[in-house]
């Protein structure tokens, strides 16, 4: 879980192009929406590229994807629920 | 400054669309609430038999064939869709030769000849690969449509193209308006042409904006558009030099305005605060109440932002007498470029056929609003003013007001 | 025109180092292929990180010189935001092309394609400065600014603006400049911007960049007396459009001092300059602005600029900026300085 967490955070910061954070920068459970990093509606859009890209993991409803991808925390969660399923 | 009080008048309309391919056949459509939206017969792409689209009819050596060309080559899907309707729109303001009086052509495209270019870009890319497709290359921008479709119909005066994603036509209507009331021509014609390609399909698709069903504009369990494709054209005049050349007026471009949200790069603002200011500033200008209204044909998308934002601005311009109003996108599909010169088109048609097009696949009020649309077809139903919604990325937004003339 | 507008203030990003300081014009050399690059300037003092980080090229540089056009006059909200734009965000209408093929329409970041869409600067600039009024994009090659100017300067008149953002902007990027290589835009042999004009070949050189200026009622030294566009006409009927347009602002011939031209040293395409050289004095100071710029579908903007920056030094006094993109998008435009 904590080597998902701190790979997830790379992938991140890497996707969305957010120069000068560092994985430690990001709390496990912060949001990342809104306050927390500051991200949108196109930023949770890229999130879900991100996780079918990398892990398969498809979310088609923007809805759902809201809630999955609340924190670093959230996704990587669903990502286990996902792979153990 | 009496020249900027000219009226703007219609004197001709052309279109083609997934429910038909001139104004009657569009019309015959609406008023048998028969809806275009179906799978893809053209567009090559892995979405095909999964995200319903309003395609038009025909392929284009079959539209290249109604535009009286002997194939299409060096034409663009996107320039045969505007040769059909532009012949219609001119035929029917009594044009025989549009190269007689000084005409302006303002024409809307979104992606320009993407349709045909997409399918040949890896080809261009490698130079190894040589043949007749690289006539194509100059089609890859939005100009090459406009001036095919000018060239052939002798359009001169001025040529351009407006983009501005979903209200890029209506903005055309604006702008030839405006060249008219400012003197510099007696006539424009206006409107856009779009063309279903696997760019947009898949760039609306990575928004998740498409529904896998047939679109439910202003319904709670709506799930996003349906693209379609089209081409729409309005033959605008001044009313002295229609009245000198006893053009029939079908009804006048009373009111318009654009606004942008200025508030996120695709999404409008929850309060709807742009469509408002894009409604109440637009019947200003035509000299109109809110209750002068009888028919609003809505943006309604379908997709979760625009029908909320848009409901939202509805009820804070009307009040408790919200119009009939409706969405044709279940018709037509969302055709972009072409869609405010289309739904231009269907509120005239509401005028001069005294009805209202119904707002199909509605079933559920949204939870966000008081309204919903109307869903029957109403016959026989006075319809004097008409406002037409057209709203965009970029936050673009654009109300035209159309009005029965001599009223 | 009834009401005069006059230029407030302007921002050029282009191949030269036009956007601050002393403007000095250069022959700047090529070394791989005809390409002038715009020389970009540092973005972060104008677009909040947040914003910067999706950014493509074009989005960046139309952004910041609209911005900092803005400061230039010492405003933020204009009553219009007006631009043009022949090819948008080329980078990202690729990316999004070989995104579609790369991963076989699945999966796919939609930042490219928003990005593609030719209103996205427009959008920008509006959301940036919360500017809620007028918002429109030309996108036709050599039409494109053009239109832009001319809408503004209609807006000015119809009283809905007091003073409206304007601009032109487009990039080249390596696959573009390839496609376009393919029918003949560019020459075919390295030519270096100083010999571009006498090179007596086909083709000209590709540039760049992004060009705004804030139009107003309010006074300033230089003046837009107005443009006169012409869609394909024959030789003969630019030299009579150009008589009919001189006549219609109140200018005679002789009065212009300055002609900033678009030559590009495309053999096709040169006889119209020389019908436009011919029609005006030859005692008129003669500038070719390509040398500089490049050509590219917006290159009238920087054309326009050129002839402010002119006017500004204070030696000229009416001065016609004449245009044409591959003999097809013709344009005048005629400023005055005060």
């Amino acid at each position: 879980m904590e080597a998902l967490k701190l790979k997830l955070k790379q992938q991140i910061i890497e996707a969305l192009n957010l120069q000068d954070t560092k994985p430690e920068d990001i709390d496990d459970n912060a949001p990342l929406f809104g306050e927390g990093l500051g991200l949108d509606s196109i930023d949770s859009l890229e999130l879900m590229v991100l996780l079918e890209r990398n892990y398969k993991i498809k979310v088609e409803d923007p809805r759902e994807g809201r809630k999955i991808l609340q924190s670093v925390q959230s996704m990587a969660e669903f990502i286990m629920s996902k792979q153990a399923a | 400054m009496d020249r900027m009080a000219e009226r703007v008048l219609i004197t001709g309309m052309g279109m083609i669309s997934a429910i038909g391919n001139n104004v009657e056949e569009n019309f015959r459509s609406l008023r048998a609430q028969r809806s275009g939206i179906g799978y893809s017969r053209f567009v090559d792409t892995i979405h095909r038999n999964v995200l319903p689209v309003g395609e038009v009819k025909c392929s284009s050596e079959e539209l290249a064939k109604l535009a009286g060309l002997p194939d299409t080559t060096g034409f663009t899907r996107t320039t045969l869709l505007g040769l059909v309707a532009m012949q219609e729109a001119l035929r029917s303001a009594g044009i025989n030769d549009a190269a007689e009086t000084p005409t302006a052509f303002i024409n809307a495209s979104t992606v320009g000849g993407m349709c045909d270019t997409e399918k040949i870009y890896f080809d261009i890319l490698d130079p190894q690969k040589e043949g007749t497709f690289l006539q194509l290359i100059d089609t890859l921008d939005c100009a090459d449509c406009t001036q095919r479709i000018a060239d052939e119909t002798g359009l001169t005066a001025y040529v351009t193209t407006i983009s501005t994603a979903c209200s890029s036509s209506a903005n055309a209507l604006m702008y030839g308006a405006r060249l008219i009331r400012a003197g510099l021509v007696d006539r424009a014609v206006c409107g856009g042409t779009e063309a279903l390609t696997r760019f947009t399909i898949n760039g609306f698709n990575s928004l998740k904006n498409i529904d896998k069903r047939h679109c439910m504009p202003f319904d709670n369990d709506r799930n996003g558009l349906n693209l379609g494709e089209g081409a729409a054209y309005l033959v605008l005049e001044s009313e002295s030099f229609a009245q000198r050349r006893k053009a029939r007026p079908m009804a006048e471009l009373s009111g318009w305005c654009n606004t942008n949200e200025a508030f996120h790069p695709t999404s409008p603002s929850p309060e709807g605060d742009g469509a408002f200011e894009a409604m109440r500033k637009a019947l200003e200008m035509g000299g109109l109440s809110p209750a002068d209204v009888q028919y609003v044909n809505v943006h309604g998308t379908a997709t979760l932002n625009n029908d909320v934002s848009e409901g939202r601005a509805l009820e804070r311009l009307f009040g408790n007498e919200v119009p009939a109003f409706s969405s044709t996108k279940p018709f037509t599909g969302h055709t972009l470029a072409a869609a405010g010169a289309i739904e231009a088109i269907y509120s005239v048609l509401a005028i001069n056929r005294q009805m209202i097009w119904p707002n199909l696949n509605f079933t559920t009020r949204m939870e966000e609003l008081r309204i919903s649309p109307e869903t029957r077809l109403l016959e026989e139903s006075p319809v004097k003013n008409v406002v037409s919604n057209s709203f965009g990325f970029g936050g673009n937004n654009a109300s035209l007001v159309i009005s029965k003339y001599g009223n | 025109m009834e009401i005069k507008c006059y230029i407030q203030a302007s921002a050029a990003i282009s191949p030269q180092q036009s956007f601050s300081g002393e403007y000095a014009p250069q022959f700047l050399p090529l070394e791989e292929r005809n390409l002038l690059r715009a020389q970009e300037p540092g973005y972060a003092g104008f677009i909040p990180p947040n914003s910067l980080r999706r950014m493509s090229r074009l989005l960046k540089m139309g952004l910041t010189a609209a911005l900092q056009c803005l400061r230039n006059a010492n405003a933020t909200v204009p009553g219009a935001i007006i631009t043009g734009t022949g090819r948008g965000s080329l980078q990202d209408t690729e990316k999004f092309l070989h995104d579609i093929r790369t991963y076989e329409e699945t999966a796919l970041n939609p930042t490219p394609f928003i990005q593609s869409t030719y209103n996205s600067v427009n959008g920008l600039i509006a959301l940036q400065q919360q500017c809620t009024d007028y918002n429109n994009t030309f996108v036709h090659r050599g039409f494109s600014f053009e239109h832009a100017l001319l809408d503004s300067l209609l807006q000015i008149q119809e009283g809905n603006a007091e003073s409206v953002l304007v601009g032109g902007f487009d990039e080249m990027t390596v696959e573009h400049f390839f496609i376009k290589s393919r029918i003949g835009y560019w020459k075919s042999a390295l030519t270096q911007p100083a010999d571009m004009l006498a090179s007596g070949t086909p083709g000209t050189i590709a540039g760049e960049g992004a060009v705004f200026f804030l139009v107003g009622t309010q006074p300033a030294p230089v003046e837009v007396r107005g443009i006169q566009m012409l869609y394909r006409p024959a030789p003969d009927q630019v030299a009579s459009q150009l008589a009919q347009f001189l006549q219609k602002q109140g200018v005679k011939a002789e009065d212009v001092d300055l002609l900033v031209i678009g030559r590009n040293g495309d053999t096709r395409f040169d006889h119209f300059y020389a019908v436009v050289e011919k029609a005006l004095p030859s005692t008129a100071t003669n500038i070719p602005f390509k040398q500089y710029c490049g050509e590219y579908d917006t290159a009238g903007a920087f054309g326009m600029w050129t002839a402010q920056q002119e006017l500004l030094s204070g030696r000229h006094k009416t001065a016609l900026v004449y245009n044409h993109f591959y003999g097809e998008q013709h344009t005048f435009i005629l400023l005055q300085k005060h």
